[in-house]
């Protein structure tokens, strides 16, 4: 486009080879498109000099952490720095991951960046999965960041290689998992601001929503229970009855206590015992449930000798989540009788006040460690992830086939 | 471009018939019948919200039709979307760019997503940008680019794939009037290279100097013979202007001249440029001191006013 009177025109470049025919499926991903994708959405998001001073505070608050913690710390072994650094990477691309995806392509549409790429050899799967990958490396990005703390936390942390790995692949994995939902709802929802909420929203649920949906379906199915107790009447004691009671709870001598004579009363109460192991599953489908189901049992009773830190995080939330499984006991369900007449019986003869604890406390410790070593349960939450992807990219990759059949409401292709 | 070379002689490049689109209960397109040959540019021309852009996204394959009969390069995009995209080059009225990558960065990686290898997408990009004349902008940023340089930009990267068929949508919009001049060569030597163009504008008085053909679209129609007798119709008319007006018209009134009046002259018609060089001595012949005659502004524009004349 030179002036018609100056310089002459340009040749035109002669291409060496002619763009190549088109093959193949119209949505399959490819390697190639892929990658070329990827590359362009890092590209466009290369972090500016502020993006840059951001990660260096964020990798400075990290570090800050990890180092408080450490001198905090005594020498024990203890698994709870390690879990914090995975709840923090869990957290941190549960975040990110879908705030950037969410605005991957109806962002891309609004700014037309979008249609012209739909114009070249690239599949609807290049697009889309170059895209959830694109957002899914940032929040790579940041397991790298807390790599220096979490190699420390680890090597203290009396867990093996390998369950780390484990455990970082399906932390990793359900971040990719929520960012390819963050896609979906870029796909379907006409303006960014509508996707990035639904996205958090949709997170939020499987965090949250569970729990909250698991606590108030427990009234659904609870079974009552009815307790009795027997108890001493004290509206009718005499004065010279309530008075030796007194005492004999004051100086604890109960030897010169009538115990026969006390007027007793029975009374019953309902308790509901919620038979949660119908409804566990709703708990094994959040995702950090999920993370403490592949993180490697700790008994509460061998840890030492385990070579293991005492139970942390994990290993408790892996207790609650077994003890939800398991359901009430027989013990839990059978009704329990308190008789303080029959007690005081007992204390007069043996002339002060006994406890018998005993029973409670192994029953405790046995249920305590029944729960600390029930099987994990990963699969149902780790199948609905993955119903949950396959299902996002379906979407994403029927939304990104052109021609289009319907555009989303309100919006132009561009 | 070597679509002449290589393929057999096809003239018609683009082939809608009965083309019909509606979002919901808006009919966008309703009836749209259009031909755009090889080596030609065509112009579309309409007013605001016509259709012409949704028209274009049918023929580029990124918009399924409800109905009606599309062929671009020969392939059907309902059957062979991919081919269709593939042969096309395509302008969006919206300026679309990766902020953050350069120039010869964005036309580089638009070649490799078109599966030209890497140091060929590059040399592809360079020789782009100098022909739209932004190589200063190579490894600029986009975003620094102005909306006229954002417009060329976006020309260059509907050349990447050497399109055998260009779509052009608004390339004028914006465009400073040197560029205006110079998108009219481009668009010009595109098609004498052998491609197709089919540009829609609102510049009309751009599109006369550039275009072969014209379809005109009104309600998501396109106006077929009609249109095309009122452009013809259109060519016909010359102005006249005279110093003393009074003695213009009783010459054609006296000579048995129709015409009619117009700020400053008259219009009269005439046939070819012979008769209008015979008219123009007869005129001085009779005395009128005539000062300036010629065809009656751009013909596009004329047929285009009288259209919406009609729409209101």
């Amino acid at each position: 486009m030179t002036a018609t009177d100056t310089a002459p025109f340009p040749p035109t470049p002669t291409p060496a080879t002619k763009v190549p025919p088109r093959k193949g499926n119209p949505w399959r991903p490819t390697f190639g498109g892929v990658w070329l994708v990827t590359r362009v959405e890092l590209l466009r998001r290369r972090p500016s000099v502020k993006g840059y001073i951001f990660y260096g505070l964020l990798l400075a608050a990290i570090l800050a952490l990890g180092i408080l913690v450490a001198v905090v710390a005594g020498d024990d072994m203890t698994s709870t720095p390690l879990e914090l650094v995975l709840v923090l990477v869990l957290g941190a691309g549960m975040l990110i991951g879908p705030s950037l995806s969410a605005t991957s392509i109806n962002g891309d549409s609004g700014e037309g960046v979008l249609a012209p790429l739909q114009m070249t050899h690239l599949t609807a799967g290049d697009l889309a999965v170059g895209k959830l990958l694109a957002s899914w490396f940032v929040s790579f990005a940041v397991l790298v960041t807390t790599a220096p703390f979490l190699l420390y936390a680890y090597s203290r942390s009396g867990w093996h290689w390998h369950e780390l790995l484990t455990v970082l692949g399906v932390i990793m994995a359900v971040v990719l998992v929520s960012t390819a939902i963050g896609l979906a709802w870029s796909a379907i929802a006409a303006r960014a601001v509508a996707s990035v909420s639904l996205a958090h929203l949709t997170t939020g649920f499987f965090l949250i929503g569970t729990l909250v949906i698991f606590a108030f379906t427990m009234p659904l199915v609870s079974e009552t229970v009815t307790n009795g107790q027997r108890y001493i009447d004290w509206e009718r004691l005499t004065p010279e009855q309530s008075e030796a009671l007194d005492e004999a709870y004051m100086t604890g001598d109960f030897s010169q206590l009538d115990a026969e004579s006390y007027v007793c009363v029975e009374d019953t109460w309902d308790m509901s015992v919620a038979h949660t192991e119908r409804t566990a599953w709703m708990v094994l489908v959040n995702p950090v449930v999920v993370i403490g189901e592949v993180s490697p049992i700790v008994s509460t009773e061998t840890y030492e000798e385990d070579g293991r830190a005492a139970p942390g995080l994990f290993a408790m939330m892996h207790q609650m989540v077994s003890s939800a499984r398991i359901g009430p006991t027989e013990f839990d369900l059978e009704s329990s009788s308190y008789d303080e007449c029959a007690e005081l019986v007992r204390w007069a003869e043996a002339g002060t006040q006994t406890w018998d604890d005993s029973e409670w406390e192994d029953q405790w410790a046995e249920q305590q460690e029944e729960q600390a070593n029930y099987p994990r349960a990963p699969w149902l939450g780790l199948a609905v992830q993955a119903v949950l992807f396959v299902g996002s990219m379906a979407i994403v990759i029927r939304r990104l086939r052109v021609p289009y059949r319907t555009l989303r409401t309100g919006t132009r292709v561009a | 471009m070597s679509i002449l070379e290589e393929a057999p002689p096809m003239t018609e490049a683009i082939m809608a018939r009965g083309v019909a689109r509606a979002f919901g209960s808006v009919k966008a397109v309703q009836n749209a019948t259009l031909s755009v040959q090889a080596g030609k540019v065509t112009a579309l021309i309409g007013p605001n919200g016509c259709g012409k852009t949704t028209l274009m996204l049918m023929l580029a394959g990124l918009l399924k039709p409800d109905a009606g009969e599309i062929r671009v390069a020969g392939a059907d995009p309902r059957t062979d979307s991919a081919a269709v995209r593939a042969a096309i080059g395509w302008m969006p009225d919206q300026l679309g760019s990766w902020d953050n990558l350069t120039c010869l960065q964005t036309l580089t990686l638009v070649g490799r997503a078109y599966r030209i290898p890497q140091a060929e997408a590059r040399a592809k990009g360079l020789a782009l940008l100098h022909r739209v004349h932004l190589d200063e902008f190579a490894d600029r940023p986009t975003r620094v680019l102005s909306r006229g340089q954002k417009q060329r930009l976006s020309l260059a990267r509907a050349l990447v794939n050497d399109p055998s068929v260009l779509l052009l949508d608004e390339p004028a919009n914006g465009l400073d009037p040197r560029s205006r001049v110079e998108l009219r060569e481009f668009v010009r030597e595109i098609a004498a290279e052998g491609a197709a163009v089919l540009v829609s504008s609102h510049v009309l008085a751009e599109l006369d100097e550039m275009v072969d053909d014209a379809v005109f679209m009104s309600k998501g129609s396109t106006l077929g013979d009609d249109a095309a007798a009122m452009v013809a119709h259109a060519r016909t008319r010359y102005r006249v202007w005279a110093l003393d007006e009074v003695k213009l018209r009783e010459a054609l009134t006296g000579g048995n001249v129709p015409f009619e009046e117009a700020e400053g002259g008259v219009i009269v018609s005439i046939a070819d440029q012979t008769e209008a060089a015979y008219a123009l001595a007869w005129l001085v012949g009779q005395g009128v001191q005539v000062h300036r005659f010629g065809p009656a502004g751009s013909a596009l524009e004329q047929t285009y006013m009288a259209m919406d004349e009609e729409r209101r």
